[in-house]
């Protein structure tokens, strides 16, 4: 899982030119869509894997991360000009892990249960690539505000396919979301115990992945 | 300036120091919540063991206050466990116990009645188990099948049967699907409250 290199990102996007789109419509659309980080670029997938079997985790989990990317997106923006070169990737993780350490330290204070479930995943937002990602590819070289943009979107981009793959797991698995039981699932079904367990989260996010590319008709420039 | 070859030791410098300052700040001005939130997560597994009627939507700070008026303190004539005094008379026990889980540690409070055979209830206050399988021994439909039962004599106290199977007096249903949790946590219930009885019987002999 590496981050996307500055290469590919200078590329022509074939999409781009043929339509004029604002920068601030491209990076929404990319970061939702066309570019999205988890079934798109395959980052952050730790996280989808880790996070993934209950909704209410996952929508914690994912609220952490949006906060962390666009917020670290915007930092790293704004010193931009000032950063040397060469330790920019230090700058980055430092940057990256003073916003997960505030998310960890308000939920240890304010909500230590979900603190409690979460365990070491809030810690390891740190190291999850879709910022990482964000920061070297697009917030080095763009704007604060759209930059903020690119990594709010980025991050609701992953939100989407994790809470899919939390609501598939925790209905299939435990027949209930959010922890309420959901007709015929808590009752008549017989429950997919496996989907509860790590490799189901293989097999979730594999079918997600699988599913979203093959409606996604674009895949290396062609005319959709 | 940013050719200067010290211009990236004293850049990175001065942002970790700001970061950390907010950082170090926060977290001075957290703690003493965070510390309380630990107290608090120890007090109220023990009230859910022991039996009594918790007030429905309790803030934790009527909890910290309930415990405060009724529980005391482990000691060793208690033999390491949480005392509900009813009056003069002990009312009944919670024991802390603790031991490794599947994924981590697990630590927890069972509470035993005044005869020091009837469990009271079950609580955890501590522990990592695999969501929706192993960490369902945290909810209630696992621990509520504690109460009334009575602790067998020998080295188990408690035993832990596949669900379907018919319950003697001293047995519960373990969590399907998580075998190596329900084994790990039969272990040490069994072994703690093994030791908690060996020292209950020492302190009997001696004089008081």
């Amino acid at each position: 899982m590496s981050a996307p290199t500055e290469r590919e990102q200078a590329l022509p996007k074939p999409r781009a030119a043929r339509r004029k789109e604002s920068p601030l419509r491209k990076a929404v659309l990319e970061g939702l869509w066309h570019n999205n980080p988890v079934f798109r670029q395959i980052l952050g997938i730790c996280s989808s894997l880790a996070v993934t079997n209950l909704v209410l985790n996952t929508l914690v989990m994912c609220a952490g991360l949006t906060w962390a990317t666009a917020l670290s997106c915007w930092t790293v923006s704004l010193l931009r000009n000032w950063t040397p070169h060469r330790i920019r990737m230090m700058v980055q993780t430092l940057i990256m892990a003073f916003y997960v350490i505030l998310v960890d330290l308000a939920l240890k204070a304010y909500w230590p249960e979900m603190s409690k479930n979460l365990g070491p995943y809030v810690g390891l937002i740190i190291t999850n690539c879709i910022i990482m990602g964000r920061c070297e590819a697009f917030a080095r070289v763009n704007p604060p505000g759209l930059s903020l943009i690119d990594g709010l979107f980025s991050g609701i981009g992953y939100s989407m396919i994790l809470t899919l793959v939390a609501v598939i797991r925790e209905l299939l698995g435990m027949g209930t979301i959010l922890g309420f039981p959901v007709p015929y699932f808590s009752t008549g079904w017989d429950k997919w115990i496996i989907l509860v367990m790590p490799p189901g989260a293989f097999f979730t996010l594999a079918c997600l992945i699988w599913l979203f590319r093959s409606i996604q008709s674009d895949p290396e420039g062609k005319k959709p | 300036m940013r050719e200067k070859p010290w211009y990236p030791v004293v850049f990175m410098f001065v942002l970790t120091a700001f970061f950390s300052l907010i950082l170090i700040g926060l977290s001075r001005f957290t703690r003493d919540r965070v510390e309380a939130n630990q107290k608090l997560a120890v007090e109220k597994a023990v009230l859910l063991a022991l039996p009594m009627a918790l007030p429905a939507k309790a803030s934790s700070l009527e909890l910290h206050q309930f415990f405060l008026d009724r529980v005391s303190e482990p000691t060793p004539s208690s033999g390491g466990a949480y005392v509900l005094m009813e009056g003069d008379a002990v009312s009944a026990y919670a024991l802390p116990i603790s031991g490794q889980g599947f994924w981590d540690r697990i630590q927890g409070v069972i509470g035993i009645a005044a005869d020091k055979k009837t469990v009271t209830g079950i609580a955890f206050y501590e522990q990592n188990e695999t969501p929706g399988l192993g960490a369902e021994i945290a909810k209630p439909p696992f621990r509520s099948q504690f109460k009334d039962k009575q602790l067998a004599e020998g080295p188990k106290p408690l035993s832990f049967k596949p669900v379907g199977s018919s319950l003697g007096q001293n047995d519960v249903h373990a969590v399907t699907g998580a075998t190596q949790t329900s084994t790990r946590l039969e272990k040490l219930v069994n072994e703690d409250l093994a030791r908690w009885r060996a020292a209950m019987e020492k302190e009997g002999e001696s004089p008081p």
